[in-house]
């Protein structure tokens, strides 16, 4: 058998590697997404105040600040008991909205539309952002950044500090909103919207008209059937800062819906020996199966496709369009094709964005009265938001006085292990024939895992090694190196 | 275009050597030197919205280049956009950053840009506690940003 690895894999956040094993005729017989780092942070949150917490883990990422500060938020709540007026809690939804912008707007700029602007097969050189800027032109460019760029203005000025915000307090927020700044937050939301739509004039113009593209978007090889999980409002649409978590299995029925600790009842975590990332699965559904897709499976998936498969419809007009064109697109829902994540996260973007307009245009969101001063300390609190890559539970449990003594945080990623694992063994058994391993192949492999806009980080960001970004091992059947391939 | 100079340090408060480029602004930040500093904690965009509209900028930042702990690198933009994937845990590079800020506003870019890089030791756990080979460059990067502040040092 032989083994080919691609390490680290190239544009995402944090390392991991991915282990490709063909058999004696060169063919994929399977392929494994490890992560080779653990960082700890739950051990190194034991003992803080409760309340400091948010500003805390929001170091845990340099680009999911605003996730893990917001879900802290929430938990923190449940530590102290109490809920925010309804001022406060439209001010964190701004805020969160806001952060949507920014994020996906970088994801799928910067990680997710290389591959198409550029192209799948171009040069690894010219296929990132700076080449998405010299195809798209240099005006589009400093347009998309000069509108993200107000979506991080308006994260600041309701945050409170640049990048990193410090203005959650448990039973509110902390920062009130004055007439002068609602007014700007509505003129950049209106920009915002502009953004949004720019954006998916772009994934029509660039993918949906293009066939070659669409097959692979719309093609087996790029197709995992899970189930899916994400939040729904009283309605059924979409929302991010707070809902229910619905949980549907890979044909589309409802396995169960829960709120905060109940998450417990619905979802277990299988621990892997090759990897440090665990595998959680719906066990409503049954014990563990293992990695595997299809009918039966209790392997889910979160994220931008997942919240177009659980809910109803969106909660914005602009957006429920382009829900509509994507479902009418794809035909059959839940749509299991992996690519349409990213046409998903421009239908967010833009969902995102006039949800912005809406609450700066709220009367109610200048209100003083924005925090319910904590009276009590239950100590045990349980947050679950949609991050933009999908749901995310933070739970801690506190002594008498708020000092946080255990916390659990289920990432995205995490809850997306399984089918990313799914998605690169197929992509890599139709792209790698007969020992054909070039560049491009493995492009179309790696493909298979951006979508799911992976964040391994937990925070660090320094500038590593850059003299090797793709790196390929062959084995022979042997297990000894013939082969070496690198794009540098 | 805003004459003013500005330091930005990148790090992780939280991690170990990666918070070296946060230590270096807070030393600054008690001196009462002619520039604006910054801390961002990410290498995203956020660094060149930063640094937009300055004529001159000099940014520290933690890095992992094989070189010996406490190493100083001082490096340009191209340097650091040599390949077009250099490796980072974030999802865009600062060298990325900065040539996506070049490329889209280039009348707004620094003209003098200077790019300090802090050799790392250790950055695995989650402590406040830099190791000692990177606290005595921090040092060294603290005293060699206030001399080209203080111009005693050429630009360019």
């Amino acid at each position: 058998m032989r083994k080919i690895e691609i390490s680290p894999i190239t544009r995402l956040e944090g390392h991991g590697k991915i282990a490709i094993f063909l058999d004696d005729a060169g063919n994929v017989d399977d392929a494994f997404f490890q992560t080779v780092e653990f960082r700890g942070f739950e051990k190194f949150l034991q003992g803080m105040p409760m309340e400091e917490v948010p500003r805390t883990v929001s170091t845990v990422c340099g680009v999911c600040r605003g996730v893990h500060f917001t879900a802290s938020m929430k938990a923190s709540d449940g530590v102290f008991g109490v809920t925010p007026p309804p001022a406060g809690r439209k001010l964190r939804e701004l805020f969160f909205n806001a952060h949507y912008v920014e994020d996906h707007s970088v994801i799928l700029y910067a990680l997710g539309l290389p591959d198409f602007v550029v192209g799948p097969e171009s040069n690894p050189a010219e296929r990132n952002v700076v080449g998405l800027i010299n195809a798209v032109g240099k005006e589009v460019g400093r347009d998309v950044l000069r509108r993200r760029g107000l979506a991080v203005k308006i994260f600041e000025l309701l945050g409170g500090k640049p990048n990193h915000p410090v203005a959650a307090v448990p039973g509110g927020w902390s920062k009130q909103l004055c007439e002068d700044e609602r007014k700007q937050i509505e003129e950049w939301s209106k920009e915002l919207v502009g953004l949004g739509e720019l954006t998916l004039k772009v994934f029509d113009d660039v993918v949906l008209k293009n066939d070659k593209y669409m097959e692979l978007v719309t093609g087996d090889m790029y197709r995992v059937e899970v189930g899916y999980m994400g939040s729904v409002d009283e309605q059924e649409r979409i929302t991010y800062y707070d809902g229910t978590q619905k949980i549907i299995d890979s044909d589309g029925k409802l396995v169960g819906t829960f709120k905060g600790k109940e998450y417990l009842d619905f979802i277990s975590e299988r621990v892997q020996p090759w990897t440090y990332l665990k595998f959680p699965y719906q066990k409503k559904i049954g014990p563990w199966k293992g990695i595997v897709e299809g009918p039966g499976t209790n392997i889910y998936a979160v994220g931008p496709l997942a919240r177009m498969n659980i809910v109803k419809g969106m909660d914005t007009p602009l957006a429920q369009l382009h829900f509509e064109k994507f479902h009418a697109t794809f035909g059959a829902k839940p749509v299991h094709n992996v690519l349409a994540y990213h046409w998903a996260r421009a239908i967010e973007l833009l969902n995102a964005a006039e949800k912005c307009l809406q609450l700066s245009r709220d009367p109610e969101i200048t209100s003083k009265d924005i925090w319910n001063k904590p009276t009590s300390c239950p100590g045990e609190g349980v947050g679950v938001i949609e991050a933009p890559r999908g749901t995310l539970i933070h739970h801690y449990c506190t002594d008498g006085k708020g000092i946080v003594t255990d916390a659990n945080l289920i990432v995205a990623t995490t809850h997306n292990n399984a089918p990313i694992n799914l998605a690169v063994k197929k992509a890599a058994k139709h792209f790698i024939k007969n020992g054909d391993v070039s560049p491009a192949m493995l492009n179309y492999v790696e493909m298979a895992f951006r979508p799911y806009d992976l964040c391994l980080a937990c925070a660090t960001h320094t500038v590593t090694g850059g003299q090797s970004p793709l790196l390929v091992e062959i084995f022979d059947a042997n297990g000894a190196l013939y082969k070496t391939l690198k794009n540098f | 275009m805003d004459t003013q100079c500005v330091v930005v340090g990148i790090g992780n408060p939280y991690l170990q050597d990666d918070r070296a480029g946060v230590v270096v602004i807070e030393r600054l930040e008690q001196e009462n030197l002619a520039c604006r500093t910054e801390v961002v904690y990410t290498v995203g965009f956020e660094v060149m919205d930063k640094i937009r509209g300055c004529e001159r900028a000099i940014i520290v930042d933690a890095c992992m280049l094989g070189n010996e702990p406490g190493s100083i690198l001082e490096v340009g933009v191209d340097d650091i956009f040599s390949t077009h994937a250099l490796i980072n845990s974030h999802a865009i590079t600062l060298g990325t950053t900065l040539k996506t800020g070049y490329l889209c506003f280039p009348e707004e870019m620094p003209a003098d840009i200077r790019i300090l890089l802090i050799e790392v030791k250790e950055i695995k756990e989650f402590t406040q506690q830099m190791s000692p080979e990177v606290e005595a460059a921090v040092e060294i990067v603290v005293e060699r940003i206030k001399s080209l502040i203080a111009g005693k040092v050429a630009a360019g």
